[in-house]
């Protein structure tokens, strides 16, 4: 029930300027919105509403597209916030993962060399003279490198204890040192990649304060 | 409470429009429980049954991202007025949706409903 070429003017202005304002998005989404916005007009006109008033009803062009580029905005920013989420999610947890594999491996490492050293350490003490690093220079120039230690243990033949003496720091010293520092490290690590969180009721405690 | 701290009649208005904002998207999801509706239709239900007077740039937008959303679906189907409408429905996660925040509203509305009762006595003494 469009009366006039004045109404069908400003109604083909609006759509024009709705659809300039809605360049942002994609040709298929802004021809479906100026579509039935189209219809919303006719149908008002049809049931005797004025068109412009209509058209004040729906607002500025420029105010309409806003809403629609908006939640168009909205809906962008969250399908992007959520895969950035998981992305970061996918990355923490690799990087958790190998530091994990690698501290265990590191633990394994301390534990066992510096264990070794204080029972090599211990047996210095008890038996001194079968207990060492021994270089062995064998038939053929073959050139060998061995710890041993035991009561029933005696140098090989053409060896050369290395460390002597300096078994005992090693063993007492640096043995027990690295079994600290690598627990240490262990506790470190494993408060860094695993976080505590708060407790609700911590939290509320917290919030009663404030 | 200090005069200045008091609330304008401006911050009510404010307070009912962020109310009837909150609560748009569960009188869409309502109207369309019974059946599929285009957008006049869904604004003169919602002005039929309701005191929400929706402006019509408001709700074509919405529409469009509870499409985006999945819990409505819309189609264009030609009318005997001579042009296609486009018309939308609920779909399985609409209906859902629409459950859990009718859910939701009428339980919030109740306890709401208890604590401001001894309000509406006073307003009532109030009115002349």
């Amino acid at each position: 029930m469009i009366t006039s070429h004045e109404s069908q003017r400003a109604i083909d202005n609006y759509l024009a300027a709705l659809r300039r304002e809605l360049r942002d998005l994609m040709e298929e989404d802004m021809n479906d919105i100026v579509s039935e916005i189209r219809a919303h007009i006719v149908d008002k006109n049809t049931a005797g509403t004025d068109i412009e008033q209509t058209l004040a009803g729906l607002g500025a062009p420029r105010e309409l597209a806003a809403r629609y580029c908006t939640e168009d905005m909205m809906r962008r920013a969250e399908a992007h916030r959520s895969s950035v989420q998981k992305a970061r999610l996918a990355v923490r947890w690799t990087f958790v993962i190998a530091a994990t594999l690698a501290l265990v491996a590191i633990s394994a490492a301390g534990y066992f060399v510096g264990g070794g050293l204080i029972i090599f350490g211990v047996a210095k003490v008890m038996w001194p003279h079968g207990t060492g690093l021994w270089e062995t220079q064998g038939p053929g120039d073959q050139w060998g490198l061995g710890l041993s230690g035991g009561s029933g243990n005696a140098p090989p033949a053409n060896a050369h204890d290395i460390l002597g003496w300096w078994l005992l720091p090693l063993g007492f010293v640096v043995g027990p040192a690295l079994i600290y520092f690598t627990y240490r490290l262990g506790r470190w690590s494993v408060r860094k990649l695993f976080p505590r969180r708060k407790s609700q009721f911590a939290l509320s405690e917290a919030q009663t304060e404030v | 409470v200090k005069e200045e701290n008091a609330p304008t009649p401006e911050s009510a208005d404010k307070w009912e429009i962020q109310l009837r904002k909150g609560s748009l998207e569960l009188a869409i999801l309502a109207a369309l429980w019974a059946g599929r509706l285009y957008g006049l239709e869904i604004l003169r239900h919602l002005e039929a049954n309701s005191e929400l007077v929706v402006g019509e740039g408001t709700v074509y937008p919405l529409l469009s991202r509870l499409r985006t959303l999945g819990l409505v679906e819309s189609e264009w189907v030609e009318s005997d007025s001579g042009h296609p409408r486009k018309y939308y429905r609920l779909t399985e996660a609409g209906r859902a949706r629409a459950l859990e925040m009718g859910r939701t509203w009428s339980k919030f509305a109740a306890s709401l409903n208890n604590l401001v009762a001894p309000l509406n006595g006073a307003v009532r003494k109030e009115k002349p």
